[in-house]
């Protein structure tokens, strides 16, 4: 009896807990998507760039970065392949995918690098203190006087942008970048990047109207692009969007999952959590627990009498 | 109270008077003394050098220079016209189809020049300098309009082509999201064509130079810093730039000379170790005076250190406040009283000043060594040279450098920084009208150097040294009178002079190298020395008739060793001091290794001077007349084509320079008017006037004489 009444009450808390989170864990996937209605988006066509390092420059310029070891217009840079760092949120480097010219030399192809701006950042999604925000126009932006330097936003970041300030012992930050968060706020403005760019490599805009920009040029000319903008989908999309004449594999580019990569922690966590159901749950439990043993102390005192008369 | 105040009143009066007598004594006597310690054992006071004025900016008339067309042009740039929305949505064939023989050509074009420098490009970032581009050019070299001109409006009644900047405006238009801005289109559309035709700059600064940065805030300098101080603050950021000038021609005064003949594998050629003239002859021995022009401080003997950076001097090419000069006698130093701070922070890109302070004033003064190159080129009218006039050209634009070595050659130095020539912008094809007469002008460019035709006469507009008699010297007494043009014929230090201006240059065959007396080679016995001579040929088909200033004078030669002596004339030794040529060639020879018998003479010789500046307007070039005397004869072009009766032989024959219109404006061109056989084809080589005894390689079929013979 006592066997059966403990199957009832273990059965029917697993089967509440399934219930509410089955129910919490549906809610929460279209309640917690973070991308803004109608955010900007750049478009860089890889074809066009022609690794000038402009926007390296521009980048440096309008973020008040240091000066760069090597000066912006030597390209001699571009031979090794380089990340962002906390002093150049954007670098370019050069690929040669293959191709080759009527003088059978190889044609390189120039990627640019800098923080995608996700739709739905994991960096935001991991930042315990909400240091970093995705903003209504599309810029995961960096508060520091929030940051506790934890660095988890760079173990999240499936691009491994930010970056950190090692070399500032006392105030260090995590820095990557703004999308020019403070210029693109203005009517009119525009990415250091992007206005500089001598090319148009990079196209600003909302992400809409890049994206159908993107499928246009794909559209118009298929023979100069492979059909994929790369980060249309990946990761759940990002305001920075790729179109290249070769597989995105072999110019640096990851292969990532179409899902937003918080969804499936964020899922966990808030599933648990969840109208506090975990909590009541234990406390529950752990109640229930208690009231057995209670009971069994009660009737332990006529067993361990039944059990002092066995003895004597 | 009273008997109390006036002796105090007396005491602290009389204290003052002596404590400001005392004053006046030591200011007084410290300063005369320190005068005097500093002044005597050099020279008794003397006048302070004051630095020249900067060139006034105004034209010959006194109104205020301005390059026209560049003026012109870069207010067109401004220009933003109205922006279209629509274009006809066709391919280039279906375009080309629909327009058929209404394809807009090259007559249709506005402006054969056009600087590209739109404020709509301008707007976010401003870091280069307008381009210079040559839009006739381009249409003619491209031969379709439509290439770059590639959509039209979609309204109608609207033009079949438009300014790059009514489709091409802000980036990022939403509304237009697949047009790309100016900059980008101007780019994309440069770019891709030079890079597919593999003509044409690919590189930023090869179409359009950086702005410099204003160097106000980046330059940190000590009041009245010394010009070396200078020197080392610009090489703070500038490091690589000062290795660089360290092997530049402008700092060793010697370097490659591939042109020279028997001296293509020589690097150390130049006037700081072998180079002649007979001008002020040479450097060894001189440097003070010489080295005035150095790009450096303190090259005063042989031992100057060329390995130091310090010492080069920056200011002397990137001032752009006009007020940078050097004192003519001490070995590249500049005037102490200048405000070195306020030069320094305004550094910037070379211009026809700080290139022109050297290069105009060789051989000791304005315009006496270069017939082409004088300080009316500072702000020089369109007639005296079309590029520098017209279009504000500064020397770099076409004098392109890199890692501080400045492209161009000449005849009178055999270092050579690579090569400059009309054709590297103009084409091998630069008339480009597709008409008849442009036909024939480009076949002439094929035996003719550009500056043959289009530049009729040298010294154009101020009159240089044409001969220079060294042993004349030495007459303290000798009465100087002045020439027609008020130029002086005598100097005692240096000797007699001829002066020429407007000069109908001498033509020879020119294949590109040289042939040049150094510095102990032996004088040509039989007559006069060639110092330099261009080397070419009639039958040298990579030689084409070229002209020259020719400049010729005496000068000392050993009697004994057959050789250029290089007179010791300024210094303490030196010839304008003592007046004693012995002296002067010992010291001079000893400076030059080379040896000195005891014994001199006085020879002629004779240097050859490549004309490359003064490059005259179209309209005044030679005409076909001035050299074609046969042409004179003709009425139409019906000896070599079937007579087309609507074209006007006589207009176009006789189209070029004027020169009774030359001669009514003040020039000394009269004696050229009505000229013809310009430039002399017999003394060249030919028969005669290849038009009737045939070219050089072809025999044509033209008429009379077809067997070179002139029947009678």
């Amino acid at each position: 009896m006592n066997i059966s009444r403990r199957f009832f009450m273990k059965t029917s808390a697993v089967a509440v807990g399934g219930a509410v989170t089955a129910k919490a864990g549906t809610a929460k996937a279209e309640s917690r998507n973070r991308a803004p209605a109608d955010p900007f988006g750049c478009l860089v066509d890889l074809t066009q760039c022609v690794g000038c390092r402009k926007c390296e420059q521009a980048c440096n310029e309008v973020n008040h970065l240091p000066e760069p070891k090597v000066a912006f217009d030597d390209t001699r840079v571009l031979d090794c392949k380089r990340r962002p760092d906390q002093n150049a949120f954007t670098v370019i480097n050069r690929y040669y995918p293959g191709k080759k010219d009527e003088q059978n030399r190889l044609v390189p192809t120039y990627a640019k690098i800098q923080c995608m701006h996700c739709q739905d950042p994991a960096c935001v999604s991991a930042c315990i203190v909400g240091a970093l925000t995705k903003q209504e126009n599309g810029a995961v932006i960096y508060d520091k006087s929030k940051c506790i330097g934890c660095r988890y936003c760079m173990v999240a970041c499936p691009f491994g942008i930010p970056a950190y300030e090692y070399d500032q012992p006392f105030t260090p930050e995590v820095r990557k970048c703004t999308y020019c968060f403070e210029r693109i706020s203005e009517e009119g403005g525009k990415p250091g990047c992007a206005s500089v760019c001598p090319v148009e490599a990079i196209t600003f805009g909302k992400r809409d109207t890049v994206l159908a920009l993107a499928k246009g040029k794909i559209k118009k000319d298929p023979g100069r692009y492979i059909n994929k903008v790369y980060g249309e989908e990946e990761v759940g999309g990002t305001s920075w969007m790729y179109i290249s004449e070769h597989p995105f594999e072999k110019l640096g580019f990851l292969s990532l999952p179409k899902k937003p990569l918080p969804t499936l922690p964020e899922t966990i966590q808030h599933t648990i959590f969840k109208f506090l159901w975990a909590p009541v749950t234990l406390f529950a439990a752990l109640a229930g627990g208690m009231w057995v043993f209670n009971r069994k102390q009660m009737t332990g005192e006529d067993i361990s009498e039944e059990r002092g008369a066995d003895n004597e | 109270m009273r008997t109390l105040f006036k002796p105090l009143l007396i005491i602290s009066a009389s204290l003052i008077l002596i404590a400001g007598g005392l004053f006046f004594i030591n200011y007084d006597a410290g300063s005369t003394l320190s005068q005097a310690f500093a002044a005597a054992p050099e020279k008794a006071p003397t006048k302070v050098p004051t630095p020249p004025k900067p060139p006034e900016k105004v034209n010959p008339d006194g109104t205020p220079w301005s390059p026209a067309a560049q003026v012109a042009a870069m207010e067109r740039a401004k220009e933003v016209p109205p922006f279209i929305k629509n274009v006809k949505d066709e391919t280039a064939w279906e375009r080309k189809q629909r327009l058929g023989d209404d394809a807009p050509t090259l007559k249709d074009q506005d402006h054969a020049y056009v600087v590209l420098n739109s404020p709509i490009v301008n707007k976010d970032q401003d870091m280069y300098e307008p381009v210079r581009f040559m839009h006739k050019k381009h249409a003619a070299v491209t031969g379709d309009c439509l290439k770059c001109h590639h959509a039209s409006a979609d309204e109608p009644g609207a033009a079949e082509t438009a300014k790059c900047s009514a489709c091409h405006q802000e980036a990022f238009n939403p509304e237009f999201p697949e047009r790309p801005g100016l900059k980008a289109a101007y780019h994309r559309q440069c770019m891709t064509c030079h890079e597919e035709q593999e003509k044409g700059p690919l590189g930023c600064t090869d179409c359009h130079g950086k702005n410099v940065p204003d160097h106000s805030k980046l330059v940190k300098l000590p009041k009245n810093p010394s010009p070396t101080q200078v020197t080392t603050e610009c090489l703070r950021c500038h490091e690589d730039q000062g290795e660089d000038m360290l092997k530049s021609a402008h700092w060793l005064w010697k370097g490659p000379s591939p042109y020279t003949v028997d001296g293509e594998k020589r690097v150390d050629s130049g006037k700081a170790t072998n180079t002649i003239n007979n001008f002020c002859i040479a450097l060894p021995s001189n440097w003070p005076r010489c080295t005035s022009c150095h790009a450096g401080y303190g090259w005063k003997d042989e031992t100057f250190d060329f390995t130091d950076k310090s010492r080069i001097d920056c200011l002397i090419c990137h001032d752009t406040t006009d007020t940078y000069a050097k004192v003519p006698t001490d070995a590249g130093m500049p005037y102490p009283q200048l405000d070195l701070v306020k030069i320094a922070e305004h550094v910037g890109k070379p211009s026809r000043k700080t290139c022109g302070d050297c290069h105009f004033q060789g051989g000791g003064g304005d315009a006496v060594k270069h017939g082409d190159m004088n300080a009316i080129l500072y702000y020089p009218t369109r007639s005296c040279d079309v590029h520098m006039g017209d279009l504000d050209f500064q020397c770099h634009d076409c004098h392109k450098t890199r890692n501080h070595k400045i492209s161009g050659r000449s005849l009178s130095l055999p270092v050579a920084e690579g090569a400059r020539s009309c054709e590297d912008c103009h084409t091998s094809q630069p008339h480009h009208g597709n008409d008849l007469l442009d036909h024939h002008l480009n076949r002439h460019g094929e035996h003719i150097a550009c500056m043959t035709c289009h530049s009729p006469v040298y010294a154009k507009c101020k009159p240089t040294k044409t001969w220079w008699d060294w042993s004349e010297a030495g007459d303290k007494k000798r009465k100087v009178n002045k020439d027609k043009y008020g130029m002086p014929d005598y100097f005692w230090k240096k000797g007699e002079f001829l002066w020429d201006e407007s000069v109908q240059p001498t033509y020879a065959w020119y294949n590109g190298t040289v042939e040049r007396y150094l510095i102990g080679d032996e004088i040509d016995d039989d007559g006069v020395t060639e110092i330099t001579r261009p080397v070419g040929g009639i039958k040298d088909s990579k030689s084409r008739i070229a002209p020259f200033k020719i400049m010729a004078g005496k000068q000392p030669v050993d009697k004994n060793n057959k050789t250029l002596l290089t007179p010791n004339l300024f210094g303490p030794k030196g010839y304008w001091k003592n007046v004693d040529w012995d002296q002067a060639f010992k010291v001079g020879a000893e400076a030059a290794g080379i040896e000195y018998s005891g014994e001199y003479d006085w020879e002629e010789t004779k240097m050859y001077w490549s004309l490359n500046h003064e490059v005259t307007p179209k309209e005044m070039a030679l005409s076909c007349v001035q050299c074609h005397e046969s042409l004179t004869q003709e009425r139409s072009c019906d000896r070599c084509h079937q007579d087309k009766r609507d074209v006007d032989f006589k207009a176009l024959s006789y189209k070029g320079v004027d020169f009774k219109t030359m001669a009514a404006r003040g020039r000394d061109t009269l004696d050229l008017v009505e000229k013809t056989d310009y430039i002399n084809f017999k003394a060249l080589g030919y028969k005669g006037d290849p038009i009737i005894y045939g070219g050089r390689f072809k025999q044509l079929p033209l008429g009379w004489h077809k067997d070179g013979k002139e029947e009678k």
